[in-house]
């Protein structure tokens, strides 16, 4: 390993540095999939990379018959199963190279047949020079680099990705109501009430999963909501995913943002498509 | 001139093989430079200090070699070894537990690492960074900036792959050239902040694994079983494992990391219901040449108006 020099930063140097034969040492090399950009704001908050680290999970299971009311455990169970083998992957493999947490992860949900899911994780491993004195376990997050900056800079880390997934059934419509006969304009009650305790009870697991980690909070928490609608099948499934966060000892900092106002004009909102 | 065809080989092109497939920057009149740069990419790169030099480019047409093909129809023992290349392979029963029902074969899964499908896919990526490499060298050029690797089936039938890779060469006027210019993915802005940072790119490393996936009955849906499946997880983590692997070996010969990696996780389908848990890695390695180099604390600003 070519030492680093004190040479200034520059183009001369740098190139300066290439004529020099390299030759590698017996350190690790360093894997990353940031970009330099977000490895500048992780260097910057005092983090630097260790490796690329992923975890996979899938599940499968049988769709139910559901009736209203009724919580689909066994098919929320697996899903959350799915989802839950991936964190525990990706923690192991956090453990492995003793690094403190992985950041900017993609977060992919695949779904191949009815009943299949697969969840992947990919990241960077990250290692802290000292700013997580309290840190007894590597954490997971759903943070993208400038938002665990963000984070990090205000006072706050991040203390693992907790999940909240539940699936409630609700009846079948009657037959002139799903044939589109139906002339009346009545709210679907029981469709509403299955919404809400689907998102009751991914949000109470979710605020379970986040006081098992001693954390203050929970943020950029992001809500998938599907309709399964089958001959026997009517239930909605509620998947909720988020970063659980711990106030640092010294507490909130103010970030003092510097307002700024663009000169360029607004794109047409009147006439555009979006 | 009117009417008369560009011959921009001098009207020899004197391509004898696949050695000479490289630009003959010496038989092109070159009043000025080409570059796949944006304005802003070619202004970062400016700053920098270093001018384009050319639009350079590395092809190679592969036929892929895939070991799935010899594997077919061969079913999973369990405890027994199906890769005789040594690498990773185990067998799926069937996750109902049928033993001896007719059409048990359709129940049972396997999954081989395909050792020799990604030695194609990192053959075919060597010979286009190579040629990229032999025309930066060619132009005198110091480096290649925003390098594009890739690859399409674009030449040639089914089971091959056309590999590109493709940039723009930087030199640093009035500076000898390098001994091997470097080579990075980075865009031209990310090239300017690496070097302020205190890295300099060194070279392209690349990881590539791929595992072959005869799914059994549970890894291709079937909703009378349920509960987690390890088939496809463990596919995608080996294969994934694999990229790895290879890219810190690259990385680790050129330099002392690899930052900007552009990860892809691909299922390319295969014979009947299976296919090839692909991953593919293409990132920069990097030295650190100073530690020197000043904070880059950004500042927070709040746009007022969206």
């Amino acid at each position: 390993m070519s030492a680093p020099t004190s040479a200034t930063p520059g183009i001369p140097s740098a190139l300066a540095a290439l004529r020099e034969p390299f030759v590698p040492g017996n350190q690790p090399t360093f894997l990353s999939d940031l970009t330099v950009g977000e490895l500048v704001l992780l260097e910057e908050i005092g983090f630097r990379p260790v490796d690329i680290v992923s975890g996979a999970g899938t599940s499968t299971w049988n769709p139910q018959f559901t009736t209203a009311g009724n919580e689909g455990t066994m098919w929320g169970r697996a899903i959350a199963t799915a989802i839950d083998n991936a964190r525990s992957g990706i923690l192991e493999e956090l453990r492995a190279r003793h690094a403190d947490g992985v950041v900017a992860m993609r977060f992919e949900m695949e779904r191949e047949h009815a009943s299949l899911l697969t969840c992947t994780m990919l990241g960077t491993a990250v290692q802290g020079t000292g700013r997580r004195p309290d840190a007894r376990l590597p954490f997971a997050t759903t943070l993208s680099a400038r938002d665990f900056h963000l984070l990090v800079r205000a006072g706050y880390h991040p203390a693992g990705i907790v999940i909240g997934v539940s699936v409630v059934g609700f009846a079948a419509r009657s037959a002139a109501q799903s044939l589109g006969l139906a002339r009346d304009n009545v709210e679907l009650t029981d469709q509403t009430t299955a919404l809400y305790a689907a998102r009751e009870q991914a949000m109470e697991m979710m605020e379970r999963e986040a006081a098992e980690l001693h954390a203050d909070g929970v943020v950029e928490v992001q809500l998938q909501e599907r309709p399964v609608n089958a001959l026997l099948t009517h239930a909605v499934e509620f998947i909720a995913v988020g970063t659980a966060v711990c106030r640092g000892t010294e507490g909130h900092k103010a970030l003092d943002p510097e307002f700024q106002l663009t000169l360029e004009d607004p794109p047409d909102a009147t006439f555009s498509d979006r | 001139m009117v009417g008369q065809a560009y011959d921009d080989t001098g009207g020899n092109t004197g391509i004898t093989g696949p050695d000479d497939l490289v630009f003959h920057s010496e038989q092109r009149a070159r009043p000025t430079w080409t570059s796949d740069l944006s304005v802003a990419e070619a202004a970062a790169v400016r700053r920098v200090g270093l001018v384009p030099s050319g639009f350079v480019m590395g092809t190679a047409v592969m036929q892929l070699a895939a070991a799935g093909g010899q594997l077919y129809g061969q079913w999973g023992i369990p405890g027994q070894s199906l890769s005789s290349s040594g690498g990773y392979s185990e067998s799926y029963p069937c996750a109902h537990g049928y033993m001896a029902v007719g059409n048990v074969q359709e129940h049972y899964g396997f999954s081989v690492e395909d050792a020799v499908l990604a030695a194609s896919l990192t053959e075919g990526y060597r010979l286009a960074i190579e040629r990229l490499h032999d025309e930066a060298v060619q132009l005198g050029a110091h480096g290649v900036v925003g390098v594009d690797l890739f690859f399409e089936n674009l030449v040639g039938s089914a089971g091959t792959a056309t590999f590109f890779a493709r940039g723009t060469a930087v030199a640093h006027p009035a500076t000898p050239p390098l001994p091997s210019p470097f080579l990075t993915n980075a865009s031209g802005q990310h090239f300017e902040r690496l070097i302020a940072l205190g890295y300099v790119p060194a070279g392209l490393a690349v990881g590539v694994g791929a595992v072959y996936v005869q799914p059994n009955c549970q890894a291709r849906g079937a909703f009378t079983v349920s509960g987690p499946n390890r088939q496809i997880p463990t596919a995608i983590t080996v294969s994934r494992s694999r990229a790895r692997s290879s890219l810190a070996a690259t990385g680790h010969r050129l330099g002392e990391g690899v930052v900007n990696t552009e990860w892809t996780d691909r299922r390319v389908n295969r014979y009947g219901e299976s296919w090839d848990q692909l991953t593919i890695a293409v990132g920069t390695a990097v030295r650190r040449y100073s530690t020197e180099a000043p904070p880059l604390t950004p500042r927070p600003v709040l746009p007022l108006r969206p």
